[in-house]
């Protein structure tokens, strides 16, 4: 096959891919236009920032990070997650999960991409990113661990968008796909999405100044944390799938998961009682940060609700996922979403403003999110989500080989724009 | 239930209709959604409408500071002031001063002198051009319980009818210029940095405003320009300097700088010149004969703030008595 | 054979609802309806004494430069030459600063120690000062008058630590400016003055009561 040939094929496979997210039933519409309405509302209040600059968020000198960093950070774990499915399947050669490995590489692909955009609005002058290119602007590596990551996430991205769409064109075209072609890259990419958390960690870790970060367990409460969200919004998602498609998954995958969510979220509790020690037994001024956000501190009390609401759920989850109750889906649900609410709360608000309050100089400044950063919030979630939902739609037919090149060289219409592919019996899963 | 092509579930499994009719509508239904959607996209952004300070192609493509040869400098500079005087109707006088060599700064503050007037915060804004609204101030004097280094114990807001409070010592804090700053460590575009007197400066052109370096600061010597600065027109310092006291701009980090435009002159630096007290002192410690060398080698306890973190800090707080 | 979209009422329902959002979107856009943030805050200009260079006080010397008011300082204009002057005291041995003189507050050493005119000023000849060794000074050299009773502090004041010194760190580049002790300290009453401090720093977001304070 020519050069010539192959392109066009690739090509007409992406734009395929592209029609097809166009395409569904009211209950697709209503879903992408209710996301896209979210988004333009971001989009809008992303521009007034731009115009006004940070000042239209809550944020200060007291406290100059907030909700972006927060769900920056939350969301570079639910990115690292993606890698607890690879491990079963790759390592422990578990067949049951193999097509499920695309989902979560895709939730990944997903994830990095509002990972970057929530660091793109937080960022003063984003005018001036090219200063970040190696090369072209001013990187400066290996000091700054922010440049570590932009290493790693844009790498964790393009390694996770060439698994899946390797694997996903070979199923288009119908040939197996080549080990040596992607095998490796899964490998590495198992590495490195301990690494990317573990980045993003020391951006915390390695600040002197700010004791309540300045410490070791931080790094593994992080991935402890990732690996119990992460999966936990997997299995979430997989049940999604499981209604609004015909693809089959088995209750099998999604205990398998569940296991996965039940030790981390073990380890995450045993951990944050670790720091809860630490902090409250040795009582130093460098207590401050815990104090204020557990119990509040000079009569500033703003993150008190919502940390024990974190914990609570925290608690309430493990609980569950403990018993054989949770083996039962409707608990199972219940337990990962208060895994995922409570880590949310505990890594995002819980872990980045109490950094800052009290400030190096003792001042205490609270912050709350104004409704401006909350819409572009908002609207990068939503973005998150219709790009999953894109991803979803365009490989699950191919996953079903109901969107295959075979079906490909269909006559089209000279009119309507929307036509569908003829319907290829369905192979019996 | 019933499926279709695709796999997505339906509520009428019927067969094709009139295809030239439901075509039609299919094509105006489609057409509605994007069209309305390209609208809707197009009216969020309207906020740009507002849109004043645009970045121009010079601007995007300026170099970094380290890498600008003389020429583009002088090029750079004229334009900053062409740029200040269109804002502000003033010619500035707009330099990039070198540092000197053999010269370390480093600054020596008496805090049995201080008496927590703010004069130093104020002179401060003047000299270097601080926005006003919203307030940009580099120094913040900390009122402090006698006894004790807790900045916790500190009060920032202070504001009776007059000072010096009784029990009460004053702690001003700025940019310590340390000898291993965290927040040159950590920019990842390397727009602050160490130069060889001491002084980290930051390059406003090149910062992206992550503001990483103002969590890394121990000191909470870094500010931000959370808006567009404001500064009044007739309060405008018109003898700037590239890396010192030139208008910034929205979205970049700033902090004392030593008034480099000052010191790299040969001056003291503002704070030091309004202070009532005479309790700043400041100059070259490589030179046995400056003040701070006198202070250094007699005065018996200083203070580096914050000295267990490592960053070697260049301003030494002492007491006579 | 080709089939066309099977347009289903139900998708066309949400797609026109999903229109109609869109265009309720865009008119709340262009019409700006929310998010204003408060950029107006005014935050008033400090005033100008505040960035003044000035001293506490002015020297003698500060003053004859600044062509002020010295009739005050020309002692004969009142006294008489070569009459001895007497100090009277009160119950206590403390001196009763006479009325014509009543501008100075004495507040020189603790307990009233240093309150005897005489301790500085040369009883025989008005216009000079004296110390306790027995030099005589010219008012202008005052600081050496202080300094004999303030070691260490003359010793910091001569090295330029103590007390303001103003102008060129580097010396080679231009002059410095130094104050004398009086520039700074009534001699009568040397302790520093208290004096009110300039605005409390403001916040960016300061919750509602304190805008309201500062408006």
């Amino acid at each position: 096959m020519s050069l010539q040939t192959k392109t066009r094929n690739y090509l007409v496979f992406l734009w395929r891919c592209l029609r097809i997210a166009f395409v569904g039933d009211w209950r697709y519409y209503t879903w992408m236009g209710a996301l896209s309405c979210v988004i333009l509302l971001g989009i809008n209040a992303y521009a007034k920032q731009f115009v006004h600059g940070l000042i239209v968020t809550g944020m200060s000198d007291q406290v100059s990070w907030g909700v972006y960093i927060a769900n920056f950070t939350f969301i570079v774990g639910v990115a690292a997650a993606a890698a607890m499915l690879v491990i079963p399947v790759y390592i422990y050669n578990n067949k049951e999960l193999h097509d499920l490995v695309i989902f979560g590489e895709l939730l990944a692909v997903a994830a990095i991409l509002m990972c970057l955009a929530f660091v793109t609005v937080d960022l003063g002058r984003p005018d001036r990113f090219w200063h970040l290119i190696p090369g072209i602007g001013q990187f400066n590596f290996p000091g700054s661990m922010l440049s570590w990551d932009v290493i790693v996430l844009n790498g964790y991205l393009l390694l996770n968008l060439h698994i899946c769409g390797y694997l996903l064109y070979c199923r288009y075209i119908g040939k197996p796909p080549a080990t040596w072609f992607y095998i490796p890259f899964v490998f590495i990419a198992i590495v490195w999405a301990v690494s990317i958390h573990t980045v993003t960690a020391f951006l915390y870790v390695g600040l002197g100044g700010r004791p309540f970060w300045n410490s070791s367990i931080v790094g593994p409460r992080f991935l402890a944390s990732a690996f119990t969200a992460g999966p936990a919004l997997i299995i979430l998602a997989l049940q999604i799938i499981r209604r609004v498609t015909d693809y089959r998954i088995g209750d099998k995958a999604l205990l398998t998961l569940r296991s996965i969510v039940q030790v981390s979220m073990l380890i995450n509790v045993f951990l944050l009682a670790n720091e809860i020690f630490k902090e409250f037994y040795t009582r130093t001024s460098h207590v401050a940060s815990s104090k204020y956000l557990l119990f509040g501190l000079h009569g500033h009390h703003a993150l008190v609700p919502w940390i024990w609401t974190a914990i609570a759920f925290n608690f309430i989850s493990m609980g569950l996922l403990v018993l054989p109750l949770s083996k039962s889906l409707r608990y199972l649900n219940l337990a990962c979403v208060l895994a995922i609410v409570g880590i949310w709360i505990e890594k995002g608000m819980g872990l980045v403003v109490p950094g800052f309050i009290p400030t190096p100089l003792g001042e205490m400044v609270e912050y709350s999110p104004s409704l401006n950063e909350t819409l572009v919030c908002l609207g990068i979630w939503a973005f998150g989500i219709l790009a999953y939902t894109v991803f979803l739609r365009m490989s699950i037919p191919i996953l079903q080989g109901r969107l295959a090149q075979a079906n490909e060289a269909e006559p089209r219409p000279s009119r309507g724009i929307l036509v569908r592919a003829l319907q290829e019996p369905q192979p019996n899963r | 239930m019933n499926t279709d092509e695709h796999g997505l579930g339906t509520e009428e499994a019927g067969g094709p209709a009139n295809e030239r009719g439901t075509s039609r509508r299919g094509f105006l239904r489609t057409s509605a959604v994007l069209a309305s959607g390209m609208a809707a996209l197009a009216a969020s952004l309207a906020p740009l409408r507002e849109l004043t300070d645009c970045t121009t192609v010079e601007r995007f493509l300026q170099k970094h500071y380290k890498e600008m040869t003389p020429e583009e400098m002088n090029k750079v500079l004229e334009r900053i002031a062409r740029e200040v005087e269109k804002q502000y109707a003033v010619r500035p006088q707009v330099k990039d001063y070198k540092p000197m060599d053999g010269v370390e700064f480093v600054y020596c503050l008496n805090l049995t002198r201080c008496i927590g007037c703010r004069k130093c915060v104020h002179a401060c804004v003047a000299e270097n051009n601080q926005s006003r609204n919203p307030e940009i101030q580099y120094i913040r004097v900390l009122k402090m319980p006698h006894g004790s280094l807790d900045m916790e114990k500190g009060d920032h807001y202070y504001a009776p009818e007059s000072v010096p409070e009784k029990g009460f010592f004053y702690l001003p804090v700025q940019c310590q210029q340390c000898k291993n700053p965290p927040c040159v460590k950590v920019c990842p575009v390397k727009a602050t940095w160490q130069e060889p007197d001491g002084i980290t400066v930051i390059d406003y052109d090149w910062c992206i405003g992550c503001r990483y370096c103002e969590a890394a600061c121990p000191y909470f010597a870094r500010r931000f320009n959370w808006t567009r600065p404001s500064i009044p027109k007739e309060r405008l310092n018109p003898n700037m300097s590239y890396l010192g006291n030139r208008p910034r701009r929205q979205g970049v980090m700033e902090k004392c700088h030593f008034c480099v435009q000052r010191t790299r002159q040969g001056r003291y630096p503002a704070c030091l010149e309004v202070c009532p007290a005479g309790a700043r002192k400041f100059g070259n410690v490589l030179d046995p004969d400056s003040e701070v060398a006198y202070i250094l080698k007699n005065k018996r306890v200083f203070i580096q703030l914050k000295e267990e973190l490592g960053t070697s800090p260049r301003f030494f707080y002492y007491f006579d008595v | 054979m080709i089939r066309a979209v099977n347009v289903q009422p139900h998708s066309t329902k949400v797609l026109t609802l999903v229109t109609l959002a869109f265009l309720g979107l865009a008119a709340a856009f262009y019409l700006d309806l929310w998010g204003h943030p408060a950029l107006d805050r005014a935050i008033p200009l400090v005033d100008t004494n505040f960035i003044s260079t000035a001293t506490a006080r002015m020297s003698v010397a500060d003053l004859m430069r600044s062509g002020g008011d010295i009739s005050s300082l020309d002692c004969y204009g009142c006294h008489e030459k070569n009459k001895p002057l007497k100090l009277k005291l009160d119950a206590e041995g403390n001196v009763v600063v006479p009325k014509e003189h009543d501008d100075i507050v004495m507040g020189h050493g603790r307990h009233n120690r240093n309150n005897n005119c005489f301790n500085c000023h040369d009883e025989t000849n008005l216009e000079l000062l004296q110390t306790r060794d027995g030099r005589h000074l010219k008012i202008e050299e005052s600081p050496a008058l202080c300094g004999s009773c303030h070691g260490p502090t003359y010793r910091d004041w001569e090295a330029g630590v103590h007390g303001r010194t103003s102008g060129y760190w580097k010396r080679s580049l231009g002059p410095i400016e130094r104050k004398v002790c009086t520039s700074c300290h009534n001699p009568h009453s040397p302790p520093f003055p208290p004096r009110q401090p300039a605005p409390r720093p403001h916040l960016l977001h300061p919750p509602a009561e304190v805008a309201a304070k500062d408006n």
